[in-house]
């Protein structure tokens, strides 16, 4: 290729330098916002929230499952190009490999903030509860985040030992750093990275379905005493809302990448491919969402009838409609059903905002409205909204994760030195 | 000897004014008559009031211990016969007892001395007593007795000192029909400790167990707050401490905290456990481990609240458990809770 012989350039930061400072200052504000917030948090304890004895799980909790979907969605994409080999979607693997990993950085930040003692949070490693799901969880994450850290390093050691050698000063000695030493760019070693990233991505999916995120859903599932949870579709559609999410964000990165990055034109064959996969999922997710309904209504059980019709009519049920219903649903669909939009970058960048907004609903409508019956009649009802705190620390976690992100694309060839043809 | 100075002076305003005659003319009024309590006794009747009168002599220094013993055992033993020497005889005691060694020796009271009598009697309430572990404790609440007063949640903030928001026991009133027909059912609240406790299956870290007496635990030096328990209780039953206080409403609230579950952490101090953990009831362990009932049974004015031994099939509480009127809440959960309610 040309690459070659023409002077090596490797500029993977933003093209635009006013963008760039405009976008960290974004990014600044959220993060600075988030730690006054955080040193509140840390200082009154507890009572800086709006939880209660009645409502003890509120918006970190909802953004903690969130992002462990938006992680397990990204990853499943990226097994798309290295397990399945998807011809184009070796372009976007790192870019889901990545997101993955600083979602769930952010998860486990948001898991982190939510404890009474925060202090305590390496206890999970030292005492364990076999019949415990969150206790399974916790090592589910960090085994899971190994895997990601993994199929990175294998996807991208070939391009950081190019740049090594191509390039010189810190940025090279950096990439030397990252490739542990294994500097060789030969097809041999092409091969090796190509077999192991795909012996890890097989270890990976079961992995993020069945532990990481379906999981996570178990761990909801389990509770009997909330009956809107506890129900064997309710992991399931934990997945297929995380496929939703992370489907959506990797198309919405994909193109803001290639876009404002790269300074290349964005595959329009690949943006369709990633717009049928978006409508695949939110079809599974309309309809698996409205089957756990009907059964929960046509149970006639008070307390999950009583709950879902909370969830449609209640105080906070604009949140069902027009985030839940309308950002992860119908709205991208609209955008969604014309071809010519579904390789349109800016509407499907659009439509993958939209989601990504969207199942942040529907995380908050899984974690608050199981808590507002009282689970015994006579008990007090619940009512939560997050305070300030509880909002400003949970975007400052959102910026951290932005921050580490956009560092991370600056500096690491997340766009395959090869284009992403794969060969 | 003057008995005191109102035989002399005016009285003092408000106090009665009595003098030494009178005082032992109403004690004279009281006192039995020894001929007419005796005769109930089978035991010879002169014999009790010779040896009586010869104890008072003892009492006034005019005659020694060891010539009453010469005088009376005799007769005594012949009058109570095997039991007399199986008693443990008052003035045979190895720390300072009132009659000289060869008289004790004479008396040979086959089972020792007083001391000894009582501190095995005591060795031996401890084996089958409160404490050693051998319990299972449950807890039965006679709905019918219940008022509704709520006078148990009030003891059992007072007891276990629990900050705002924070309530082991409430009282779940429920109100049925339409007026004038109606009916209310109070239904108190502690933990049920389950059995097969939920909070315990999902606590990632086992700072919550069930232990051996029934009554399920928190460790607080371990639980992260993590509040899953709290999601995982069919009851209601588990509380956040967010770390309020009552300082506004009581001076220095926080001084004292009680000893849940048998650790005194000293006075409540921002920072430290329990603030950030979970809590719940205890059955008030700490005060069955001293042989008390919980603040909420002892407290309630109905009689409603029942404590005791699920282990013993003669205890009152196993046996209301056991009756048709019982019940437990939530009994297709499958918790198998250790409170029982009477219909």
């Amino acid at each position: 290729m040309a690459t070659k012989h023409t002077a090596f350039e490797f500029s993977p930061g933003f093209e635009d330098g006013r963008l760039r400072v405009a976008w960290y200052a974004f990014v600044g504000l959220l993060v600075a916002g988030g730690a006054y917030a955080a040193y509140l948090r840390l200082t009154q304890g507890m009572a800086s929230t709006n939880l209660t004895s009645i409502v003890p799980w509120g918006a970190w909790v909802a953004f903690y499952i969130y992002f462990v979907g938006l992680s397990a969605g990204a990853f499943l994409v990226s097994t798309l190009a290295n397990v399945f080999d998807v011809g184009k979607m070796h372009r976007i693997d790192r870019d889901a490999l990545f997101a993955a990993i600083i979602s769930m950085a952010v998860a486990l930040l948001f898991v982190w903030i939510d404890l009474g003692r925060m202090d305590r949070m390496y206890y999970p490693f030292i005492w364990r509860q076999f019949t415990s799901a969150l206790s399974w969880e916790v090592h589910a994450y960090v085994a899971y985040i190994g895997i990601l850290v993994t199929e990175l390093y294998f996807s991208m050691r070939i391009d950081l030992a190019q740049l090594a050698t191509e390039l010189e000063g810190p940025r090279a000695k950096l990439y030397e750093l990252l490739t542990l030493g294994r500097t060789d760019t030969s097809d041999a070693s092409r091969a090796f990275d190509t077999r192991w990233l795909k012996r890890a991505g097989m270890v990976g999916i079961p992995l993020a379905i069945f532990t990481v995120h379906g999981g996570t859903g178990v761990l909801f599932a389990v509770s009997k005493a909330r009956p809107y949870w506890n129900s064997g579709l309710f992991p399931v559609i934990f997945i297929i809302s995380a496929l939703l999410s992370g489907t959506a964000l990797v198309m919405m990165l994909y193109v803001l990448r290639t876009r404002l990055f790269d300074g290349e034109r964005v595959d329009a064959d690949l943006l369709e491919q990633l717009a049928q996969l978006l409508i695949a999922f939110i079809v599974i997710d309309v309809a698996l969402t409205a089957v756990e309904g009907l059964i929960a209504f046509s149970s006639l059980h008070p307390h999950e009838v009583e709950t879902w019709l909370i969830v449609l009519f209640g105080e906070m049920s604009w949140s069902f409609w027009w985030f839940m219903v309308g950002c992860s649903w119908v709205f991208p669909m609209v955008l969604l059903s014309k071809r010519s939009w579904r390789r349109s970058p800016p509407i499907m960048t659009f439509a993958g905002l939209l989601v990504v907004i969207g199942v942040v609903a529907v995380r908050f409508n899984i974690v608050i409205p199981a808590q507002i019956l009282p689970v015994m009649e006579g008990l007090p009802h619940g009512s939560y909204f997050p305070t300030l705190v509880e909002w400003a620390t949970s975007f400052g976690i959102i910026g951290v994760g932005l921050l580490l992100f956009t560092i991370g694309a600056e500096l690491l060839p997340l766009t395959p030195l090869t284009g992403g043809d794969h060969e | 000897m003057a008995m005191s100075s109102a035989d002399s002076s005016e009285p003092l305003p408000g106090v009665p004014n009595v003098n030494r005659a009178d005082l032992d003319e109403m004690v004279e009024n009281e006192r039995v008559d020894p001929h007419e309590e005796l005769a109930d006794v089978d035991a010879d009747t002169d014999l009790g009031i010779e040896m009586a009168e010869d104890a008072q002599r003892v009492a006034r220094g005019e005659l020694t211990g060891d010539d009453f013993w010469n005088k009376h055992d005799t007769a005594a033993e012949a009058e109570f016969g095997e039991e007399y020497r199986a008693t443990p005889n008052p003035a045979v005691d190895s720390g300072d007892q009132t009659i000289s060694t060869p008289t004790a020796e004479s008396l040979s009271c086959s089972v020792g001395s007083m001391d000894s009598v009582a501190s095995e009697s005591a060795l031996q309430r401890d084996e089958s007593g409160i404490g050693v572990g051998n319990e299972k404790w449950g807890m039965v609440i006679d709905l019918q007795k219940c008022v509704g007063c709520d006078s148990c949640t009030v003891a059992c903030k007072a007891e276990n000192r629990t900050p705002p928001g924070v309530s082991y026991n409430v009282v779940m009133e429920e109100e049925h029909g339409e007026f004038p027909n109606v009916t209310r059912t109070n239904v108190p609240r502690p933990c049920m400790q389950c059995e097969n406790p939920p909070c315990v299956q999902v606590c990632p870290v086992s700072a919550t167990y069930s232990m051996d007496d029934g009554v399920v635990n928190i460790d607080y030096d371990r639980c992260i707050g993590c509040r899953y328990c709290i999601i995982a209780c069919p009851y209601g039953a588990r509380y956040f401490d967010f770390g309020d206080n009552y300082d506004d409403e009581v001076d220095e609230a926080g001084e004292v905290t009680s000893p849940e579950y048998g650790v005194d952490r000293g006075k409540r101090t921002e920072g430290d456990s329990p603030i950030g953990n979970v809590r719940k009831c205890s059955f008030c362990t700490h005060r069955l481990e001293r042989g008390e009932e919980p603040a909420c049974v002892e407290t309630c004015i109905g009689d409603a609240r029942n404590m005791g031994d699920l282990n013993d099939p003669e205890s009152d509480v196993s046996q209301m458990a056991e009756s048709t009127r019982a019940m437990q809440l939530k009994e297709a959960e499958g918790t198998d809770p250790n409170v029982y309610y009477l219909k």
